[in-house]
């Protein structure tokens, strides 16, 4: 019975950190927008605090350069459970044009850790990340507490 | 003690180490750590055909994307001698301004955003979706447009988008004079902003700033007064202040976005007819062309070979700001929430910035451009 009430609560009210892992920023500046009064993210309960040590998700946008080829692994585990990973963008699926001769990037970023959902586009527009959190985030966090629960 | 405030920060939207040196409360020193987003672009681009280039070029940085593929086109316009016709320069003219005033208003809103005010951060969100409605009307999309080619631009603009364009930036200016004065007269946000992170005009010099941040400071000196399109067919001045603290800053942007508002004006009044693209083959040689982005002073300097690209080097405004930054502003802050937003008033760009990576468990270094 207190894991149903659990539930409820990780379902409506979750916490967002977002990750920059070297990209050129469009998507950062699409992920602002999100915020601002013509989407507003804050109205489904979803909160952007930026401290990985309080978040549920992750937002991860950016091709992975070389500096944080560790830094990455560090800070998911740092995370507390239950967790979650949605990559944003091009970068982090496939290094979209920097994946080539003379680049210096390390892509796929779900070599280093694992991702839950991905949002294509260069950059996508903020109706289709929204769109992305929704459908993906509160049956997922449901599911992952389910299953560390039932261990 | 020595205080980081680290690549993942909530007021900070791209990563970068800041190193405080405190004693208690006061800011004694700082040092900046950069490293974490540099991606070779440079090297990439050797060798390939300027319609793969120019797609690079783009996404050096999101912010300033559009500004980085005009200077782009122009420079190899120059090698090979042609100008772009005269509705396509008005075309290029109406772009620039327009994100022009998307950049201002978004490194204002972060700057409220680390001084929580949240109130002025949410206004100044919503006056810019109206401006992005408007490149969206004209180009196609919001941010990375693609549309620039060598030789004008790549789509043309009927009487109705100009009309609705001008209607979407109506809804900008009839609530900007309210919105500017809630910053310009509110006591307690002036305690919070004047006379700190002050840089004097000897020290502008000595550090090299460009751009807002330099004319804040009293360095009267804009890239688009030179530029032919504007020095024969527009009247434009620089605006500039002398304080060179926060709020001269701050107020400087806000300045500059109701001149972009006028100059969009002017150009939809006037702008002539005739054709947007001129057909260009392009030869060898070399030119270096300056243009003036959001942030300051962006350099290209290509050296082409036949058809395909043989050097490229990329200078842009971020690196001379935030160096600045750090030898001058940061040793006049009182206490550890000012170092904060003094960084974020410098409109600092990272993407753009980055150069070389050194590897610290190794010693290795990697310079993946070269000129």
């Amino acid at each position: 019975m207190l894991n149903n009430l659990k539930n409820i609560f990780r379902k409506t009210s979750i916490h967002v950190c977002i990750v920059n892992c070297g990209g050129c920023n469009g998507c950062d500046v699409e992920l602002v927008a999100v915020t601002s009064p013509r989407y507003d993210l804050e109205q489904y309960g979803i909160y952007l605090q930026n401290n990985p040590r309080e978040a549920d998700i992750i937002l991860l946008t950016g091709a992975v350069t070389d500096h944080w080829k560790d830094n990455l692994r560090r800070i998911y585990t740092k995370m507390p459970e239950p967790k979650l990973v949605v990559a944003i963008g091009n970068c982090p699926q496939s290094g979209d044009v920097f994946n080539q001769e003379g680049g210096t990037v390390n892509a796929p970023a779900s070599d280093f850790i694992p991702i839950a959902a991905e949002v294509p586009g260069c950059p996508p527009r903020p109706n289709e990340i929204l769109e992305a959190i929704l459908a993906v985030a509160p049956g997922a966090m449901e599911a992952r507490a389910n299953e560390k629960d039932d261990e | 003690m020595i205080l980081p405030i680290g690549p993942i920060h909530p007021g900070l939207k791209e990563p970068l180490r800041l190193k405080l040196k405190t004693e208690g409360e006061r800011v004694i020193d700082a040092e900046i750590d950069y490293g974490y987003v540099h991606r070779g672009i440079e090297k990439i681009m050797e060798g390939k055909t300027w319609q793969k280039a120019i797609y690079l070029a783009e996404r050096v940085c999101g912010i300033c994307s559009y500004e980085h593929t005009q200077t782009f086109a122009e420079t190899i316009e120059k090698i090979c001698g042609v100008q772009a016709p005269l509705r396509a320069q008005y075309l290029r003219v109406i772009t620039n301004e327009l994100d022009r005033v998307q950049s201002h208003l978004l490194a204002n809103s972060t700057f409220f955003k680390t001084m929580d005010h949240e109130t002025l951060y949410m206004d100044v969100l919503r006056l810019r979706e109206y401006a992005m409605d408007a490149i969206e009307l004209l180009t196609g999309n919001r941010v990375n447009m693609g549309w620039n080619v060598i030789g004008g631009v790549r789509m043309d603009a009927k009487q109705e988008h100009l009309d609705a364009i001008l209607e979407r930036i109506s809804h900008i200016e009839k609530d900007f004079e309210i919105h500017k004065r809630l910053f310009e007269e509110g006591p307690l946000v002036g305690l919070r902003c004047k006379d700190v992170g002050v840089m004097t005009r000897e020290e502008a010099i000595k550090g090299r700033a460009v751009g807002p941040i330099g004319r804040a400071s009293g360095l009267k000196h804009d890239y688009r007064e030179p530029h032919p399109t504007y020095h024969d067919y527009f009247d434009f001045k620089p605006i500039w202040r002398k304080e060179g603290d926060n709020f001269a800053r701050t107020m400087n942007r806000y300045d500059e976005v109701t001149q972009s508002l006028d100059l969009i004006h002017q150009a939809i009044d006037n702008i002539p007819e005739g054709d947007i693209r001129i057909p260009v083959e392009v030869v060898s040689g070399y030119k270096d062309w300056r243009n003036e982005a959001p942030r300051g002073e962006v350099a290209y300097m290509i050296e082409t070979n036949g058809n395909l690209i043989k050097h490229i080097s990329i200078r842009t405004p971020s690196i001379m700001n935030i160096d600045s930054c750090e030898n001058f502003m940061l040793k006049r802050v009182a206490t550890v929430a000012d170092a904060v937003t003094t960084y974020a008033s410098v409109d600092p760009c990272l993407a753009c910035a980055e150069r070389v990576v050194v590897d610290v468990n190794t010693g290795k270094t990697t310079v993946n451009d070269l000129f």
